[in-house]
């Protein structure tokens, strides 16, 4: 069945066509949640809450955009929300970062020794999270989800202009902090 | 043309958003300059990484739970309903208070206090010392007299002082 026709159904309460479209985003909602919260407890929350609201939001849905993308700008204005709550909490620092893992020198030969792929996409995700809440967002969008800037224009509700300004400024940002260590360490 | 502008066309070219005339303009200016080639493969270290994700699979019974939760919040009591609606509804209540009160005395103004009497007197053009002229014009005896009966007529029974 076609998506359209099982957001019709959904939206004259067809538990079935829901339970659907809930299957084909749960994981790509989840893995949205997960890359910038970083904790799977958090983003199973955002996931379960995010579909929950799909669901009493469905009979104002007006196809106006694909469901999906709908979809993803309740969850992206969740994370939001759940990241606006964390700001109180102390945030990780830059010096944080670059002392975990580089600390001593005989534990950086080691680590660099046990490096696996997993290891560097982890030190580069790190960083992110040293970067300001709408930067993290639109990295997280672009570069770890593959949206287009059209989703991204969508989902985050501003214009395609200011999607490549801001990537640009986020990646510049993050390649700033990562240069020193990214030809030797990483 | 500066290197930092072309580390814009980099970044775009990376997402294939440069158009061919930049596109050759910029690989014409990789060939020569090695900080800008050196920039566009720690780009594509970087953006490498973050795109190999490891898609982690969502917690056991992802429907089921979320059907559970549907099912509570659809058969939240009305009280628990007006309960939530009651902590937004003190501070609009008051706004709308403050509002209608503001209202009534911007457009509802208190009516003007009544006259007085020498205030009607001197409104109609007449001289409100008139009546107590005359009374000077009367014996001592029946001065007294007026004002004893005057005052009596008064509403707020205050007497008053005998000249």
């Amino acid at each position: 069945m076609e998506e359209h026709e099982l957001v019709k159904r959904s939206q004259k309460g067809d538990e079935e066509a829901f339970r659907q479209l809930v299957e084909k985003y749960k994981s790509r909602v989840f893995n949205m949640a997960l890359s910038i919260t970083r904790n799977p407890e958090t983003a199973d929350d955002i996931a379960q809450e995010s579909f929950i609201k799909a669901y009493f939001g469905l009979p104002r849905f007006k196809f106006k955009s694909s469901f999906g993308t709908w979809l993803y700008r309740i969850t992206m204005n969740l994370i939001k929300d759940h990241l606006r709550k964390k700001e109180r909490m102390p945030k990780l620092s830059i010096e944080e970062v670059k002392e975990k893992p580089f600390d001593q020198e005989d534990e950086v030969k080691k680590r660099e020794d046990e490096k696996t792929q997993e290891e560097r996409r982890e030190f580069v995700r790190r960083f992110i999270r040293t970067l300001p809440e709408k930067h993290q967002v639109i990295l997280t969008l672009r570069d770890i989800h593959e949206f287009s800037y059209e989703e991204i224009s969508q989902v985050l509700k501003i214009s395609p202009g200011t999607v490549d300004s801001r990537l640009h400024r986020a990646r510049r940002m993050l390649h700033k902090k990562i240069e020193p260590y990214l030809r030797r360490r990483v | 043309m500066t290197c930092k502008k072309f580390e814009k066309w980099i970044l775009r070219s990376l997402d294939n958003r440069l158009s061919q005339d930049k596109q050759t303009k910029l690989e014409d200016h990789l060939k020569s300059c090695p900080d800008c080639q050196e920039r566009k493969e720690e780009y594509l270290t970087i953006i490498g990484l973050l795109k190999q994700v490891k898609v982690q699979e969502t917690k056991p019974y992802f429907w089921e739970r979320l059907q559970v939760k549907i099912k509570e919040r659809q058969s939240i009591p009305f009280w628990a309903s007006a309960k939530q609606w009651s902590v937004r509804a003190v501070p609009v209540t008051l706004i709308l208070v403050l509002v209608m009160t503001a209202a009534i005395v911007l457009f509802f103004p208190t009516q003007d206090a009544e006259l007085s009497q020498s205030e009607a007197l001197l409104l109609r053009n007449l001289n409100p010392l008139e009546e107590t002229q005359l009374l000077f014009n009367e014996k001592l005896e029946d001065q007294n007299m007026i004002l004893i009966f005057s005052s009596l007529e008064d509403k707020d029974n205050i007497r008053r002082p005998l000249p």
